[in-house]
């Protein structure tokens, strides 16, 4: 899962792609959005995959609380 | 079509976009596409967005006629009517903070269905029953690949700039909405702020950095290395989850203001308070209003006598806290046709922005069928220093009836008010109260409030 997160961490870095045209967000405001997107992106998606991780094993759990009660409620 | 031969009257508002236009004929409000936008409507559809979106409660719902109504467009929607539009000047710190959250939600969610949004004005969005809604169908756009977001600059002015200043510096600092129409600039945001937001990561790059390449690369715009650059999706994303993070962790700390806890320190007794909901009530049913203002609400506990019976209620206080505690009643119980807002009588909201039209002043935006001014009339005149009649004339410009409470001079509330100032007020006699009121309003009804010194008054506009 690690390789996967630096993969795409570095998938950010590498993977900018041209943009001849933009409307109005201002230079700075542009150049801004670059330097954070750097920032934060890796962040981003370690994020995500660590959600998903937990949501699954939440899941897991929580089934296994759910049997397990259903039992003594019986 | 009879219909179409009704008078159109354009939204002034609505000249700043070229994709559309609004206009209202009647009671209903159309949203006209231009050809120009089509590619970006048809995307809207054919992508579900505004299925997901209007299904969420999250954009206003539109329909779409079967023919364009105008000669020229492509296509025309109808929507409904909202019973009062406000302004981000006139919210309270959670009111704003849901909005900000709403748009960062919908960008989320339009980047997932590739699009995104082309503005982030906070104008966009509206409260309806407990819920923040955008209603602008024309800010979806399809998004290019790599493009960074285009409305950036404009939610940091319009949301995080204010709502930083609000939770971090001054509540009050809000106001500075009303100055900027199209958002706070960010380095008057970032001089405001203090100087440790430089430690955190999040401020120190969505607003000082932002503020500092802002002055930086307006001059040397032709230099920028934009061109090579661009923006992938998830950095986007993440930029939007770092914001949602941010936003999400600020409060609103200073809970001491002058009325917040108005209610445990007034000198009614509980029956008295009880009676006078009563009352309320009584002469609700009688004039059986479909939308109220109450002027002076505080949070809001007689307000919730009109909108408990359906009846639309503008909820205002100019104390931001009493506001942000009825802001958070009506989320927390889910309450219906509620709107809390932030409204100064002695200052209020004036019309805003190009030739004056842009954004209505709060007498352009009613009148409403009735007016509550309870507990009101002695901050009016003894701390405000307006006479009786333009008092009179200001509640006949705003509402067709009026439930009006007479504090006499006698009360403790007023004698607490001329404790510390010379009584100039010879004038404030319930008798010369009655004659002036009755220039603009037929007393219909005038009842003593058990257990008090006070009298309720029903009013019907001459």
């Amino acid at each position: 899962m690690i390789e996967i997160v630096l993969f795409l961490t570095a998938f950010l870095f590498v993977g900018a792609t041209p943009v001849h045209a933009y409307l109005d967000p201002g230079t700075g405001s542009y150049i801004t959005q670059i330097a954070i997107g750097f920032l934060v992106g890796g962040g981003y998606v370690a994020k995500v995959y660590w959600h998903q991780i937990k949501s699954r094993l939440q899941s897991l759990f929580g089934k296994k609380k759910k049997d397990g009660s259903e039992q003594k409620t019986d | 079509m009879a219909a179409n031969k009704k008078p159109i009257n354009y939204e002034p508002s609505s000249f700043r976009d070229p994709s559309g236009v609004i206009y209202y004929q009647d009671n209903t409000v159309f949203r006209q596409v231009n050809p120009s936008f089509q590619p970006h409507l048809d995307t809207l559809f054919t992508s579900g967005l505004f299925d997901t979106l209007t299904q969420e409660g999250m954009l206003l719902p539109h329909t779409r006629l079967k023919k364009p109504q105008l000669p020229g467009a492509y296509a025309t929607f109808r929507t409904e009517k909202l019973p009062f539009i406000s302004y981000p000047y006139e919210w309270t710190f959670s009111q704003l903070k849901d909005a900000a959250l709403l748009t960062l939600t919908l960008q989320k969610t339009a980047l997932e269905h590739g699009m995104t949004l082309k503005d982030a004005s906070a104008y966009n969005v509206q409260f309806l029953n407990d819920k923040a809604v955008f209603i602008d169908l024309l800010s979806f756009e399809i998004y290019e690949s790599g493009k960074p977001w285009v409305a950036y600059r404009q939610f940091c002015q319009h949301f995080l700039g204010p709502l930083l200043l609000m939770s971090l510096v001054d509540i009050r600092l809000a106001q500075l909405l009303r100055v900027y129409i199209d958002g706070i600039p960010l380095d008057l945001v970032s001089k405001l702020l203090p100087k440790h937001t430089y430690l955190s990561l999040p401020i120190a790059s969505h607003i000082h950095l932002h503020a500092r390449n802002q002055q930086k690369f307006a001059a040397a715009r032709d230099k920028a290395p934009t061109q090579s650059l661009g923006l992938s999706k998830l950095a986007q994303l993440g930029i939007i989850d770092s914001l949602q993070t941010l936003i999400q962790s600020l409060t609103y700390g200073d809970k001491n203001t002058e009325w917040g806890e108005y209610y445990t320190f007034t000198n009614y007794s509980d029956e008295a308070f009880l009676n006078k909901k009563r009352l309320v009530e009584k002469y609700l049913e009688r004039i059986k209003p479909q939308t109220v203002w109450d002027i002076g609400a505080n949070t809001g506990e007689f307000s919730r006598v009109a909108s408990q019976k359906g009846i639309f209620t503008v909820s205002s206080d100019l104390d931001p806290v009493a506001v942000e505690k009825n802001y958070l009643s009506v989320k927390h119980h889910q309450q219906k046709n509620l709107l809390p807002l932030i409204i100064d009588l002695t200052n209020p909201s004036p019309a805003l922005g190009w030739a004056n039209i842009e954004r209505a002043s709060l007498i352009e935006r009613g009148p409403a069928d009735l007016v509550m001014a309870l507990a009101l009339i002695h901050h009016m005149a003894i701390s405000n220093n307006v006479p009786f009649t333009q008092i009179a004339e200001f509640c006949r410009r705003i509402g067709k009836a009026l439930i009006i409470e007479f504090v006499p001079k006698s009360d403790s509330q007023v004698q607490k008010l001329l404790a510390t100032r010379q009584d100039i007020f010879d004038s404030y006699s319930q008798e010369n109260f009655e004659q002036q009121f009755s220039n603009f309003f037929k007393i219909v009804e005038k009842t003593a409030i058990p257990e008090s010194q006070r009298t309720l008054y029903l009013m019907t506009a001459k």
